[in-house]
């Protein structure tokens, strides 16, 4: 495995905070300049398609995910993301074959994913530690192994995005209009759900299943009031994301406050959003 | 195709679109029912009839939105046309933050929005803006354009294609009287020059007599199907929309204005 001291070292010297100086803290603080910028640009995405209850789904099959590697005597590290997968691209299949609306279609899903954890952990109580772990999240125990899969899955995503954000944005917009106009809408929205599921996956390592949703969705629902245009509402995502997970890592790691990390950084961003909805209702007087 | 044609002596028109017995049934409910017509290549085929008489269902088939029986047969070549579309009311997300600029760029461009407009592209998109006279409309929100602007941007999209078949879903929607009039003169202008099939779906007979080439007329079933004048006739308009329809005049201006300076109308020498 490749030593990442250089890279934590590196973080450490931008931002020299007494905090900073721990190694897990430094491994977290690289965890989350990996996924912050990737929340945050599929979150645009989430929002514009209105799929945060997919998300949340997702989330929520995370456990169940972790119950079926344990089941079968599998690394639920692996199993975990793979079940996430499996869950986003059956939603996105039924989605898009059935009449049903698409939420009662995520609504069951959910259920049975939730059911089916549960009904494995309540056979083996030990397994009921896990699940706390699971629903709160926990940067501070990543591994580098889990920062080196991120790494991989960013650089994956970036090349995603350069390609085919535009066009996601377009589905987004209206996929009739979108598919008239000779874009790929089902290859588009199958390979947009995969991807979306692996990075929840991860997601909930860091902040738990409970805000994975928030995660996605706060930064950029508080782009929106700020921006214009799509452009500006892509660097603002990506301002108030990572700056929401470095302030709510630092914080939680201050003596007075010793919050849970993932918590925290939500909170931060939370906060965003209630100062851009100020400004948003400020220009909107402006105007009148 | 023509070599093969059995019947040498019959030559039918170049078709853009022939629809071969297209049957639509949704929940056990016939909405179109063998629908055969032609959309004769560079024409302007109007699609009539009253509401709920399929008419968007039909668009929506030939564009691959919904499942049908039967066959939709695009162009005569290998390579289906390059389709412009116009929906009727785009349903969109109106608090998306999204300019006029972008979004007739981000069909087109690779490179993800946020790295900014190609200038080409962008030159391209003013240019489209400017044909159907909305070019003051480039830098504001799409979430905020009135429904009249709207429809000018999404033409202008559709345009901005390059269109071998443009495909309208009632382009007067949502425009005002005088709007509507201009839209459609600028449209007939546009496929004047270009040469491109058009192919609209109309509830308004006036607009109909006045550009349409060609008349489907459609009540889940084709009632009647060719040119305007004999088409429209009496009988057929009586027969699918159940009045008396006849007795509006079917060479009326819309509004009875009595000028139009649409370029078809010069050229019919009984207009």
């Amino acid at each position: 495995m490749p030593d990442l001291s250089l890279f934590y070292g590196l973080l450490a010297q931008l931002l020299p905070f007494d905090c900073l100086q721990a190694r897990f803290m430094q491994q977290a603080l690289a965890g989350l300049f990996l996924l912050a910028p990737m929340t945050a640009s599929m979150g645009i995405l989430v929002v514009n398609f209105r799929m945060s209850f997919f998300a949340d789904a997702i989330s929520h099959s995370a456990f169940a995910g972790v119950a079926l590697g344990l089941l079968l005597t599998l690394d639920p590290g692996w199993t975990m993301p793979l079940f996430g997968v499996l869950v986003g691209l059956g939603i996105m299949l039924m989605q898009r074959r059935s009449s049903l609306s698409s939420d009662t279609v995520i609504g069951v899903f959910f259920s049975a994913m939730v059911a089916f954890g549960l009904a494995i952990v309540s056979r083996d109580r030990s397994l009921a530690r896990d699940l706390q772990r699971f629903l709160y999240g926990d940067i501070l125990t990543i591994s580098d192994g889990q920062i080196i899969a991120l790494m991989g899955l960013f650089v994956i995503l970036m090349a995603f995005l350069a390609c085919c954000y535009n066009r996601l944005l377009y589905i987004g917009l209206n996929p009739t209009l979108a598919r008239a106009h000779r874009v790929r809408v089902a290859a588009l929205q199958y390979l947009f759900a995969g991807l979306l599921a692996l990075i929840v996956m991860f997601a909930v390592q860091a902040v738990g299943v409970l805000l994975v949703t928030a995660l996605l969705i706060v930064p950029a629902a508080a782009a929106r009031n700020l921006a214009r245009s799509a452009g500006a509402m892509f660097w603002w995502t990506m301002v108030i994301s990572i700056s929401s997970a470095m302030v709510g890592l630092l914080l939680s790691a201050q003596d007075w406050a010793r919050t849970a990390t993932g918590a925290t950084i939500i909170l931060v961003a939370c906060a965003w959003f209630a100062l851009s909805m100020a400004a948003a209702i400020r220009r909107r007087q402006r105007l009148i | 195709m023509a070599a093969t044609d059995p019947l040498p002596l019959y030559r039918p028109l170049e078709s853009a679109v022939r629809f071969d017995t297209v049957t639509v049934e949704q929940g056990g409910i016939s909405i179109l029912d063998r629908v055969s017509a032609t959309v004769p290549k560079g024409s302007c085929t109007a699609i009539i009839g009253p509401n709920g008489a399929g008419k968007t269902t039909l668009l929506l088939a030939l564009l691959g939105e919904i499942n049908y029986q039967g066959r939709i047969v695009l162009g005569a070549g290998d390579q289906p046309p390059r389709i412009g579309y116009l929906p009727q009311r785009l349903a969109f997300d109106r608090g998306m933050p999204l300019t006029v600029d972008e979004f007739l760029v981000m069909g087109f461009q690779k490179k993800p929005l946020w790295f900014g407009l190609n200038a080409a592209l962008r030159r391209k998109a003013r240019e489209s803006l400017a044909l159907v006279k909305a070019d003051h409309l480039a830098d504001r929100a799409i979430g905020a354009l009135s429904g009249g602007e709207l429809q000018r941007v999404l033409l202008a999209l559709a345009l901005g294609q390059e269109p071998e078949l443009l495909v309208l879903d009632e382009p007067s929607a949502g425009v005002d009287f005088q709007g509507e009039l201009i839209f459609c003169e600028q449209l007939d202008e546009l496929r004047r020059q270009r040469g491109f099939t058009q192919l609209m779906v109309s509830h308004d007979l006036a607009v109909v007599t006045h550009h349409a080439t060609h008349v489907i007329c459609l009540n889940r079933k084709v009632a009647a199907e060719g040119e305007p004048r004999q088409t429209l006739t009496a009988e057929n308009l009586t027969a699918i929309f159940g009045m008396h329809m006849g007795l509006v005049n079917s060479r009326s201006m819309p509004g009875d204005q009595a000028v139009c300076s649409a370029p078809c109308c010069q050229e019919r020498p009984d207009a």
